[in-house]
């Protein structure tokens, strides 16, 4: 029987070596991953017995501390525990989103491990204070987001008349984002509870609120672009070579016959430049008919070849939060091609996106890839990681940019142009030139009665600093609605008043 | 690997000076010293983890237990001197960190204590845990002064083998108070006054006897060959008799008693010592295989058998890790949140998963020891598996040898069966963890358990009785 009771005990062997090698690997390989999972109790609640780093908005009229840990009385344990404090909570909440018992979201989510002191770039840092006896902290982020642009942007939105909207403002020449805001937001304090009945009715209070104010309206919803795509359609009959340059004239009947029968009007069923304008005329009265024969002449599939490289039907794209794609569909039927030239039919675009497409014409047809991150910072001020400006895409050369540009600042300089009143010399005076377009959406998607007004632009004209996409959701006309809140953004973020 | 195979008695020749084995207690004083030392420690340090104070009832409860331990000790001085002296302080020094942690979790949010109450312990858990152990070593002590060779327990083979049965049965029994274990679905107990009584874990030491007796009776029978199949001798269909039935209690036990965990550690046993007694490979293969196909059968007839192998395979899957793999999901992230070294004891979160006192004990010192500790407690476990099959080799007689290989396999199959569940190494099935987890029964069982591998120890390692050296004195009386 020795024999057997021999192969037996390999067998415990064998047994037990599994058991080791088994807690090696859930121990030591899969720790971190385990440690990092949201939901994760035991990180988060250890999170809350140190201080977790700060997110600090650091862009023009920074920096701003936006969150941070601050210590209370735990009310079971008389320890000292920390919890999390947003000091203009809703203004902020689109971008640093929050940090609860049950998860995060925002920033918080995207860059928990700097903040919790989880990264692995830490771990150096946090044997040190480990060895040294000092408390546990967290790294704190830095983000591009401008305080004065926020704060402009996100005041601008609750003053338009409790319509829901979303604005995004970029720097042109590099993708920093400088400012992101929503309405309606909420208040991500109420969800920094660190009792859990509380948070759970909070938190559905939050989900049932109908008017969605979790949902980041500046980067995941999308509404229809309206006649602010004719940046796009305009860009391509350039780049193209369909249509000669801006002064080339363009038919533009009242109404224009499509192919497949039906009419398409101007706005107001408007006589454009008497039907035969130049390309900038109909840019600046946004003319319908002359852009949809425009996108015609160019043909859907190269539309929306130039659509994507703007940056549009990208589903990848996170700045780190994930941006919900803007899509213009592949049309073939020159009818539809049509509507969509003129951002109608299945076009869906968020307000980022828009920012991005006068972003692009503002720095010479290059598409920076937009973010948040400037760097992150170790309890020792020692600087972690950085962002380094990158090219998303070339949309189109510098010419047709150009070109495209300078009818952009013929929409408010021109008196007849449809932003003078309201972006032009009148609004802002003659000394800032803003270049924009405007779009009033028909929504027959979001059913709300009044159009969609979208707004976006760049500004100073000859030296861009900034560009601005708004969408104010059933605001009536992009001119009355969303540009206003462009020019205060601005003006803000410029120094300008 | 020679070593393991030659016998540990060596009998001293009657003109060659060949020393004496000796019993080793001091070494087994001195590493029960040790054993105490470290509990008392790991005590220590979970008070000062907590709140930062030496703990209270340091001196109680250490004093309680080095008296319990001594009291083992001198036990086996006088009633097994030559039995295994590692054996009793690794038990001891596994008891003493299952009340430790067992302590640390009681603590938890009480006293002022940071973490959450656990409601699953009372305030007196630790307490209880230390009688328990005190009531497990007089079981340990009882076994060494009553059965004084193991091969008397061979005459109550079936006597056992119904007794076995019997205490599986009773839970299973309608209209049995308290059956259920609470927060699992398992019937595996009986309220007996105020306390409740696993007979399942007296079974498993009832069984082992019965097995090993109906082995050693039966085993020549049990390894003729049958057919030849795939180079492997089959046994005979009419000796598949007692596999089956074996198979089939344990399908009863899993049915009546929702008891995955015993079922196969029983079935496990019965296929170890089947093959032990006939050496024939053929009896494992279709061990497993019957294991295997009644494992699958189960999963797809009982609802709570499927769920524990779709925790296995998916635990992080969709809302898994809040519903139904949530427990095993708890346990693997205070494994990762221990880490390497751990959190140190006290300063972990254990309380998060559910039953962590018991099925779950494992992963509390792999949060607040870590994997250094972990792997430190397996290898524990490893050497009373190693030390008790050391005694089955060195052992002479059939059935003490069977029944030591037996138990000592029955300890590595609990051990894995258990820690690969919580590991989610294997599908999770709740039975207790040798010596640590909180419960009386099973701890009485295992330290009845550790006494008989002991007995079969001295068994082992006695000297044979010295020849009479005074054969000059008859040489004396000559012829003439």
């Amino acid at each position: 029987m020795n024999r057997a009771l021999f192969r037996l005990s390999l067998a415990c062997l064998v047994m037990f070596a599994l058991l080791l090698i088994n807690v090696n690997y859930v121990q030591a390989f899969e720790s971190n991953s385990l440690a990092s999972r949201p939901g994760n109790a035991r990180t988060f609640d250890s999170q809350f017995q140190f201080q977790r780093g700060s997110i600090v908005a650091d862009g023009t009229g920074g920096p701003a501390t936006i969150a941070e840990s601050l210590p209370v009385k735990g009310s079971t344990t008389g320890n000292t525990t920390f919890q999390r404090h947003y000091p203009n909570g809703p203004e902020y909440a689109p971008i640093t989103g929050y940090d609860s018992i049950y998860g995060a979201t925002g920033i918080e989510a995207a860059y928990s491990k700097y903040l919790a002191g989880t990264a692995s770039s830490l771990t150096v840092h946090n044997l040190i204070s480990l060895l040294s006896g000092k408390p546990k902290q967290g790294a704190s982020v830095y983000l591009t987001v401008s305080p004065k642009a926020q704060e402009a942007a996100y005041h601008a939105l609750l003053d338009d008349g409790g319509h829901q909207a979303g604005v995004v403002a970029l720097n042109p020449s590099t993708g920093a984002i400088l400012a992101m805001a929503s309405d309606p937001s909420y208040d991500p304090n109420l969800l920094t509870t660190l009792d859990g009945t509380t948070l759970n009715k909070v938190d559905k209070q939050l989900l049932a609120d109908p008017s969605q104010p979790l949902l980041n309206r500046a980067i995941n919803e999308t509404y229809p672009p309206g006649s602010s795509f004719k940046i796009i359609t305009g860009s391509a009959g350039f780049s193209t070579g369909k249509v000669a340059g801006p002064q080339a004239t363009i038919s533009a009947p009242q109404p224009l016959r499509l192919p497949n029968g039906n009419f398409l009007n101007n706005d107001a069923d408007e006589s454009c430049f008497g039907g035969n304008p130049t390309v900038t005329e109909a840019f600046l009265l946004s003319c319908n008919t002359a852009f949809a024969n425009i996108g015609m002449k160019v043909g859907g599939p190269t539309l929306q070849s130039y659509a994507n490289k703007f940056g549009w039907n990208d589903s990848n794209l996170t700045i780190p939060m994930q941006v919900s794609p803007s899509v213009i569909p592949r049309i073939t039927d020159p009818s539809f091609t049509a509507m969509s030239s003129i951002g109608q039919f299945d076009d869906q675009v968020t307000p980022l996106q828009e920012a991005m497409d006068a972003a692009a014409i503002a720095n010479h047809g290059t598409v920076m890839k937009p973010y948040l991150l400037k760097y992150v910072q170790a309890p020792d001020l020692t600087q972690l990681a950085a962002t380094t400006p990158s090219v998303l895409s070339q949309a189109v050369s510098s010419k047709v940019a150009s070109d495209v540009g300078s009818m952009m600042v013929q929409v408010t300089q021109n008196p007849n142009g449809t932003a003078y009143q309201t972006a032009g010399p009148p609004a802002v005076g003659t000394s800032l030139v803003i270049a924009g377009k405007t779009g009033t959406a028909e929504n027959t998607v979001s059913g709300a009665g009044l159009d969609d007004a979208v707004f976006t632009c760049f500004a100073p004209a000859n030296n861009p600093q900034i560009a601005v996409g708004v969408i104010v959701k059933g605001g009536g006309f992009g001119a009355d609605a969303a540009a206003p809140i462009a020019v205060k953004i601005i003006e803000a973020y410029l120094g300008v008043h | 690997m020679t070593a393991l195979s030659r016998p540990a008695t060596t009998r001293p020749s009657a003109d060659a000076a060949v020393p004496l084995p000796r019993g080793r207690r001091r070494t087994e004083l001195l590493m029960l010293a040790f054993a105490v030392g470290v509990v008392l420690f790991a005590y220590a340090s979970v008070g000062f983890g907590l709140n930062g104070k030496l703990p209270a009832g340091l001196a109680e409860y250490g004093l309680a237990f080095a008296v319990i331990v001594l009291i083992a000790h001198l036990a086996v001085r006088r009633f097994a001197p030559w039995a295994d002296p590692l054996m009793l302080p690794l038990a001891a020094l596994l008891n003493g960190l299952g009340i430790v942690m067992i302590y640390r979790l009681q603590e938890s949010g009480r006293n002022g204590n940071p973490g959450i109450q656990i409601s699953t312990i009372s305030s007196s858990t630790t307490t209880s845990q230390v009688l328990f152990s005190a009531l497990g070593v007089a079981a340990f002590v009882a076994v060494l002064v009553f059965i004084r060779e193991v091969k008397v327990l061979q005459r109550y083979t079936y006597t056992l083998g119904v007794v076995g049965l019997v205490l599986l049965a009773i839970p299973a029994v309608p209209g049995m108070p308290n059956s259920t274990v609470p927060g699992t679905g398992a019937k595996i107990q009986i309220g007996i006054g105020g306390f409740t009584v696993q007979p399942e874990q007296f079974a498993e030491l009832a069984l082992a006897v019965f097995f090993a007796g109906y082995l050693v009776a039966k085993r020549d029978v049990l390894s003729l060959a049958g057919r030849r199949f795939l180079g492997i001798d089959l046994p005979r269909a009419r000796d598949l008799g007692p596999v089956l039935i074996a198979w089939g209690a344990s399908l009863l036990v899993l049915v009546f008693e929702s008891d995955i965990g015993t079922s196969a550690l029983f079935f496990g046993l019965f296929v170890a010592m089947l093959y032990i007694a006939t050496q024939r490979t053929s009896w494992l293969l279709i061990g497993v295989l019957l294991f295997v196909f009644g494992a699958y059968v189960a999963s797809k007839l009982f609802s709570h058998v499927g769920e524990r192998f779709t925790s296995w395979l998916h635990p992080w899957a969709g809302n898994n890790p809040t519903h139904i793999a949530y427990q095993t999901v708890q346990g693997l992230e205070g494994l990762g949140y221990g880490g390497v070294l751990g959190a140190g004891l006290g300063h972990g979160q254990p309380f998060w998963t559910p039953l962590v006192q018991s099925d779950f004990i494992v992963t509390a010192f792999g949060e607040e020891l870590g994997l250094t500790g972990l792997m430190a407690m397996l290898l524990i476990f490893g050497l009373v598996v190693e030390r008790g099959l050391r005694s089955a080799v060195g052992v002479r007689d059939p059935f003490a040898k069977l029944l030591a290989g037996g138990l000592a396999f029955a300890i590595a199959l609990q051990v894995f069966i258990i820690v690969g569940g919580v590991t989610n190494l294997i599908p999770l099935t709740g039975i207790t963890t040798p010596f640590l987890s909180q419960g009386g029964s099973s701890l009485v069982a295992t330290w009845a358990l550790i006494a008989l591998l002991m007995r079969i120890s001295d068994t082992a390692r006695r000297p044979a009785p010295q020849p009479i050296q005074d054969e000059g004195m008859t040489q004396v009386v000559r012829a003439g």
